[in-house]
């Protein structure tokens, strides 16, 4: 198709079209028309618009009745030709508004008529390209007041089609057009900003929809949900754009009272002028208030976001520019942008911190007295219904609840000092943070879990988070506590800190059922004064001062760590908690003393009026969050927490050592954050870093130990996570505990041996013996078990008498040593694991220096031990015995401090072992095991003079009884002794290298329990006893053993031997069979 | 009294990690507002250590006496060095300032004893010290920093007060003449007029040597302390008479240092019996027995805010906050809290 591009061809070829339209107007003529302007260029249409237009709106003016597919193809050729060209003359563009407006106006029904959708769908478009269609300045000229009732009829035709049409399309086309009629597009084709006095003009007139737009738009937004959220977001945006233009504050500051006389304006078109007079702002604010706060209410829940997002676009606008006119819609607008704050939606929550921050910046609300008066006013009944909110609301409605209190905090910053210093208004905000803080203490494995008893602190802290969850009383999600520190935090940052940290120790102290809630709220105020987790949206807002914040935490420290706040009734039943309380109330002393296992007292506990299982789980509860309170301290105070140290790591580590397992881990969890804050690698670090420190706490309380009886458990944590340079600071220490020892034998032992426990390990881990000698022994016995392996091979059917020679000369050369007589030119293999041990404990004594002090420190314990050997309390019993056995590796190689201490331990370790219970005669036995490996000489003639006769003896006379017995007889106490010395023998004798006739004793003892007639279980100790001995002397054994039972006829390896006949009966009958058999076919 | 539930006084913490015996202490800063306070320590392997009381670590070592004893530390008021005196008969100069610790200046002993030095040192560039002279009854007095000898102070020939144990200097605030005061190995004290190189006075305090004393120059009373059961206090009058005014009876024998709290309230003994005994200045009663050494106490000293420092043979240094000064002074010294805690350990 050709195009015209000047005028004139553009004449010839629209001129009949145009007139024929003219003639008959048929929807066939229009589309012709339409088809031709297709061809004609813009800047010819431009020339010919006035032509073009004049046969359309004649179809348009023509009276009677109009078939409506006419009008709508009509409008669209219409809006097609205005599309493409411009108004110019403020007439032509009034009446084109006229009679477009017209066209959906059914002049009987006093409505829009009742037109196709697409008839209107087609006007709307019509109404809005007109405007596009026209400059800027006819734009403006065409606001003129004579236009009021034109224009008010369009907009109302508007909104009406925006409220009550079906047609979604429809519905956004009509507030689109609205907001084009209201100066409110958003496209480019406007690109002149309004000066201030056309600005006041436009107010002045569109003041005169506002009631009508404003309600109407109320209407749609608050309507049903599912009308579709880009009707509801445009709505809010006519509505807030429209207000905010009629009602802005720098338009009415201008406005006089008296009211200018308007210009050659026909007086109908007066009265429906309005004057924004103050009167008229006052009246229209009141009215939008209620409106507001209806939009307010309706789309805070509204559940698409962008709906949301357009509120607080909304908010933004109007308190941006409306301060001052709308200032009694503050109210709901803060409420509803603080409520946005946490909503789910993260772009309308970064939507509203960023109005929360510009507002902040333009200082929106602090510069604004009227604001803060406004915010404060909501935070103060906020404050006051709080607690009943808090009873009565779900967790959903908390949640809305206390984010609003966090976005009236975030608002207000640091003008929430003056809520805060209204005594009755900080009561109520922290009773009711206290209320809803409230932990359930009911759960009784809290009170029940213990702590794996082993030696090092640091217990896996993933498993710590699982274990630490707490339960509150009055919700159970968790983003409510989330909230609640956030809460705290903003308090702690914003708030003025003396006066928070105040009033909340102040319910600390007050009751125990508060102390919990307001520990955990001190934790947070102190985290969010440090400015550490807090976005701060007030520049200019002073934080609290480094040197402040640490004074601050160094009193809530000692309070934390304070006697009655830190020791704690946390459980019943353990031994130091029984001494506990009979220290404090001596009237249970029968009840705690009495019993000593768990399960006996903890049942009593239920029956007695004491400290009940809740009151426990309370202060079990309470000292976590001390705990977890100081790792937060430390977080806040980063380096600078490294000076509190002295005072708050002998606590922890204090606790670190807790039977509960909750504290123990809390407490592991501190050091864990201390270790971060501080700068140390590890809780090993941070001890051994700081262990001067704890030394000093340690030796400080050791004066006092009735009052801080945990002391030991301390050092013990300490030892077991420090290294050898601890000693020189432990040395004294140590001392003091060996003398506080000897002065509360009988009462604080159990803690003590803990600690000479640890010690001991400590110095055995620290100072290994370099000559070590239990390593090559346990090879020498190796190869001595391999070596015995193969003896029995030599004698074969093929061996010659030379062989035969040879092994006896070797048996008695080996008998030699075994009798003692030792020679230079011995055995080989013997020799290397004997004699070097010789030497080098004789070398020492002449040249002895004064020993290391690790060695002064091991004698001095072993000295402790000899006399607590024979404690009355067995636990104790098997720790002393336990502690000996490293005494004695620790001063392996300083023979002359061991033997001399040996010797005397010797009367009563033989006591143990002859006449004790059957877990200490074990541990006796290990105990001799240690010994003999490190003096062994000193021992085998001791044992084999004063213990071994003993226990031969008894096991030789129990030997019948436990024979005869019945089943009952493993639970009794003879069994259990008979079976402690039968497991201990063997390896020891090992150890001891026994000569033969001691071998021999031992070997009669325990044959006898190889019979089948006795339990199986002394049966299996029995064997293991001889499989012991076979290592010392295979062949003696072995000759033993075929005494008892002689399964097979023995042929002599060369024929001129002699065959043997050896006792043992081959019969069936025989009890010892099966045992003897097992045990020969080890030997093989 | 006795039965008072209070737990004895313990120290307020202790410092450890001399790893020998400690021979001397010495407050330095902290009330000038010279940053935080420390104490410097000498002890028996001939280090001193310098602690920081706010983080109660050692934040350096100084090595100058060669592994001998150190017996005398003292600070001079202006800038910041150090004396000190060791058993191998060098008496350094140190240069604290910013960190640095070097000697800058030393002085060689002659004598071999006991004997600690004192200085007197007032605003000017000049100071003067007093320390053991040659012979073993002298004392030598020099002009410092110069090294200039002033005078040798030697007791008439008929004396025979033996060897100077403790000395020292001070001036009245009525005359400008710098006066000593000597304990010696007889037991006897006596003033010696710097300038006139005589006597003024010597008076016989104890039976034993006198171990230490401390002088209080505006109530012109001293107190004294030997190797035998008692303290002596004396007093000056105006004619510069020594006298003996009590003598107070201890359970055990020997003190090894006197000090007098720099505000007069209380003084504090440190005693051969490993304990602290804590006595009201003006009255001279017993007002607590710090037990907490495990060996001989060889030195205390006050630090300008009150605190108490001892150190003793068991290589701890033990810090002890008594009856704290108030910023207040017009506050009686001891009021019903205090008086408590002294009713429970007066018994010595």
């Amino acid at each position: 198709m050709a195009v015209f591009d000047t005028p004139e061809e553009a004449f010839g070829a629209l001129r009949p079209v145009c007139v024929q339209l003219t003639k008959t107007q048929t929807v066939e003529t229009v589309e012709r028309l339409r088809a031709q302007l297709q061809a004609v260029s813009d800047s010819a249409l431009q020339e010919l618009q006035q032509y073009v237009l004049f046969p359309l709106r004649f179809a348009l003016k023509t009276p009677g009745p109009k078939r409506e597919r006419l009008i709508q193809s009509v409008v669209e050729c219409l809006t097609f030709v205005l599309s493409s060209t411009c108004v110019r003359e403020r007439e032509l563009l009034q009446e084109l508004f006229s009679e477009l407006s017209a066209c959906l106006y059914s002049p009987s029904a006093q409505q829009p008529a009742a037109v196709s959708e697409e008839l209107k769908l087609a006007v709307i478009q019509g109404l809005s390209t007109l405007m596009h269609s026209a400059y800027g300045d006819t734009v403006l000229a065409f606001y003129e007041p004579s236009i009021l009732p034109r224009l008010g009829f369009a907009v109302s035709l508007l909104l009406d089609l925006a409220e009550q049409e079906k047609s979604k399309q429809i519905k956004v086309a009509a507030l689109k057009c609205l907001q084009v009629l209201l100066f409110q597009c958003d496209c480019q084709d406007h690109p002149r900003p309004l000066d201030e006095r056309e600005q006041k003009q436009l107010g002045d007139l569109f003041a005169s929809f506002l009631p009508g737009v404003s309600m109407a738009l109320t209407r749609v937004i608050t309507g049903d949900f599912k009308q579709g959220h880009s009707i509801v977001v445009s709505s809010l945006k006519i509505f807030y754009e429209t207000v905010s233009f009629v009602m802005a504050d720098t338009q009415l500051e201008r406005t006089s009272d008296a009211q200018p006389k308007p210009a050659s304006v026909e007086p109908r078109v007066a009265e429906l002028m309005v004057h924004r007079e103050a009167k008229w702002v006052k009246n229209t604010s009141d009215k939008l208030t209620v409106l507001i706060e209806k939009i307010t209410e309706c789309v805070c829940i509204h559940p698409h976001w962008k709906v949301r997002l357009a509120l607080t676009e909304l908010i933004e606008a109007l308190l941006l520019k409306c301060s001052q006119s709308l200032v009694g819609s503050a109210g709901p607008l803060l409420k509803a942008l603080v409520g946005l704050v946490n909503d789910e939606s993260p772009e309308v929550q970064t939507q509203c911190s960023k109005v929360l921050r510009h507002f902040a910046d333009r200082k929106v609300v602090v510069g604004n007295r009227a604001f803060a008066d406004i915010l404060s006013e909501n935070l103060h009944s906020l404050a006051t219904s709080l607690p009943r909110l808090m009873n009565s609301q779900d967790d959903q409605g908390r949640f809305s609840t206390l984010s609003l209190l966090l976005g009236y905090l975030k608002l207000l910053g640091p003008e929430v000092n003056f809520v805060l210093r209204s005594a009755a208004h900080l009561q109520r905000l922290s009773k009711a943070l206290i209320q809803v803080l409230e932990l359930d203490v009911a759960d009784i494995k809290v009170v029940e879990e213990r702590r794996r008893p082993s030696g090092g602190l640091s217990s896996p802290p993933e498993s710590a988070a699982l274990l630490q969850r707490r339960y509150f009383r009055f919700f159970t999600d968790e983003r409510l506590f989330l909230l609640l520190q956030q809460l705290c935090q903003l308090l702690g940052f914003y708030g003025d800190l003396y006066l928070l940290v105040d009033h909340f120790m102040e319910l600390y102290h007050e009751s125990v059922v508060y102390r919990k809630q307001a520990a955990m709220i001190l934790n947070e105020l102190v985290v969010g004064a440090a400015g550490l987790e807090v976005e701060n949206l007030h520049e200019n807002h002073i934080k609290t001062s480094p040197e402040e914040l640490k004074e601050i935490v160094t009193t809530i420290l000692e309070e934390y760590t304070s006697q009655e706040n830190w020791y704690l009734v946390t459980c019943i039943e353990s031994e130091e908690g029984g001494e506990e309380l009979t220290m404090k109330q001596s009237g249970l002393q029968a009840i705690t003393s009495a019993a000593h296992t768990c399960q006996v007292t903890s049942f009593q506990a239920f029956s007695k009026p004491g400290p009940t299982i809740c009151s426990m789980n309370s202060n079990i509860w309470q000292i976590c969050i001390q705990l977890e309170g100081i790792g937060r301290f430390a977080y806040a105070l980063g380096k600078d927490f490294r000076l509190l140290l002295m005072s708050a790591l002998y606590p922890v580590l204090e606790k670190a050592g807790d039977q509960t397992l909750l504290i123990s881990q809390a407490a592991t969890g501190a050091m864990l954050d201390i270790c971060h804050a501080c700068g140390y690698d590890s809780p090993q670090h941070l001890i051994s870093q700081n262990s001067d420190y704890l030394v000093n706490g340690i030796s400080l309380n050791l004066r006092h130990l009735s009052l801080h009886p945990h002391t030991p458990k301390v050092l013990e944590v300490m030892l077991w996570n420090s290294d050898a340079s601890l000693l020189p600071l432990v040395a004294d220490v140590v001392q003091d505990v060996l003398a506080t020892l000897d002065q509360f034998y009988d009462k604080r032992a159990t803690s003590f041996v803990g600690v000479l426990h640890a010690l001991l390990a400590a110095l055995a881990q620290w100072f290994p013996d370099t000559g070590d000698l239990g390593q090559p022994q346990e090879q020498s016995a190796g190869e001595e078990g391999s070596h015995l392996s193969q003896k029995p091979a030599a004698p074969e059917n093929t061996a010659t008498a030379e062989d035969i020679e040879q092994f006896l000369l070797n048996y008695l050369k080996e008998k030699d040593v075994a009798d003692g007589n030792v020679s230079d030119f011995d055995n080989e293999e013997e020799e290397q694991s004997e004699p070097p041990k010789v030497d080098e404990c004789d070398t020492g004594p002449d040249v002895e220096p004064p020993p290391p002090v690790h060695i002064q420190i091991a004698k001095d314990v072993m000295e402790r031990c000899i006399h607590l050997l024979s404690d009355k309390n067995l636990t104790i019993r098997l720790k002393v015995l336990d502690v000996l056995d490293l005494c004695v590796v620790v001063l392996q190689s300083h023979k002359n401090q061991l033997l001399p201490l040996a010797h005397r331990a010797w009367p009563s370790l033989v006591r143990r072992l002859t006449s004790d219970d059957p877990l200490v005669v074990l541990r006796a036995f290990k105990v001799l095991r240690t010994l003999g490996g490190k003096c062994g000489d000193f021992l085998r003639s001791r044992f084999c003079k004063d213990i071994l006769p003993q226990l031969a003896g008894s096991l030789v006379t129990q030997a019948p009884v436990s024979a005869r017995a019945g089943p009952v007889y493993t639970h009794t106490l003879a069994f259990k002794l008979q079976l402690a010395v039968l497991q201990g023998l063997g390896p020891l004798c090992e150890r001891l290298d026994l000569g033969e006739g001691d071998l021999n004793k031992v070997a009669d003892a325990c044959l006898i329990y190889l019979s089948a007639k006795q339990p199986v279980k002394l049966q299996e100790a029995a064997r293991r006893v001889f499989l012991h001995l076979m290592k010392v002397d295979p062949d003696c054994i072995w000759f033993l053993l075929n005494e008892l039972y002689c399964p097979e006829q023995l042929t002599p390896p060369h024929p001129s031997l002699h065959p043997v006949q050896l006792r043992g009966t081959t019969g069936q009958g025989n009890p010892y069979a099966a045992n003897v058999l097992h045990l020969l076919q080890e030997l093989q | 009294m006795a039965a008072s539930p209070l737990p004895p006084p313990d120290p307020q913490f202790v410092l450890r990690g001399t790893q020998s015996a400690v021979h001397a202490l010495h407050f330095f800063g902290g009330a000038q507002g010279q940053g935080c306070p420390l104490l410097l320590s000498g002890s028996l392997s001939g280090l001193v250590h310098i602690w920081s009381l706010q983080t109660r670590r050692a934040v350096a070592t100084l090595d100058g006496h060669g592994g001998q004893c150190v017996t005398w530390l003292q600070t001079l008021p202006q800038g910041h060095q150090l004396l000190s005196q060791g058993r191998d008969l060098k008496l350094h100069l140190w240069d604290l300032a910013e960190g640095r610790n070097a000697v800058v200046d030393s002085v060689a002993l002659e004598s071999m004893g006991f004997c600690r030095s004192s200085v007197l040192a007032g605003t000017q560039e000049r100071w003067m010290l007093a320390m053991p002279g040659r012979g073993s009854d002298e004392v030598q007095i020099l002009e410092m920093p110069s090294k200039t000898s002033v005078c040798t102070l030697k007791p008439e020939a008929d004396a025979k007060p033996g060897m100077p144990m403790c000395l020292e200097l001070w001036q009245a605030d009525s005359n400008p003449r710098p006066l000593l005061l000597a304990g010696y190995e007889d037991g006897s004290v006596a003033l010696w007029d710097v300038s006139e190189r005589k006597v003024c006075s010597r008076v016989a305090c104890h039976t034993e040597p006198v171990m230490g004393f401390d002088f209080d120059s505006q109530k012109a009373r001293g107190v004294s302390g030997s190797a035998e059961k008692a303290l002596a206090v004396w007093s000056l009058d105006e004619q510069q008479a020594l006298q003996v005014c009590r003598t107070h009876e201890l359970t055990n024998p020997g003190i090894a240092d006197v000090k007098i709290r720099p505000d007069r309230k209380i003084l504090a003994t440190a005693g051969w019996d490993h304990r602290v005994r804590v006595f009201h200045w003006r009255t001279m009663k017993p007002l607590a027995v710090l037990r907490f050494h495990s060996a001989t106490v060889h030195c205390v000293a006050f630090a300008a805010d009150g605190l108490l420092a001892a150190g003793s043979g068991d290589q701890r240094i033990s810090i002890w906050s008594l009856y704290p000064t108030h910023s207040d002074m017009s506050a009686p010294l001891l009021g019903p809290a205090e008086g408590r805690e002294v009713g429970a350990h007066a018994v010595a």
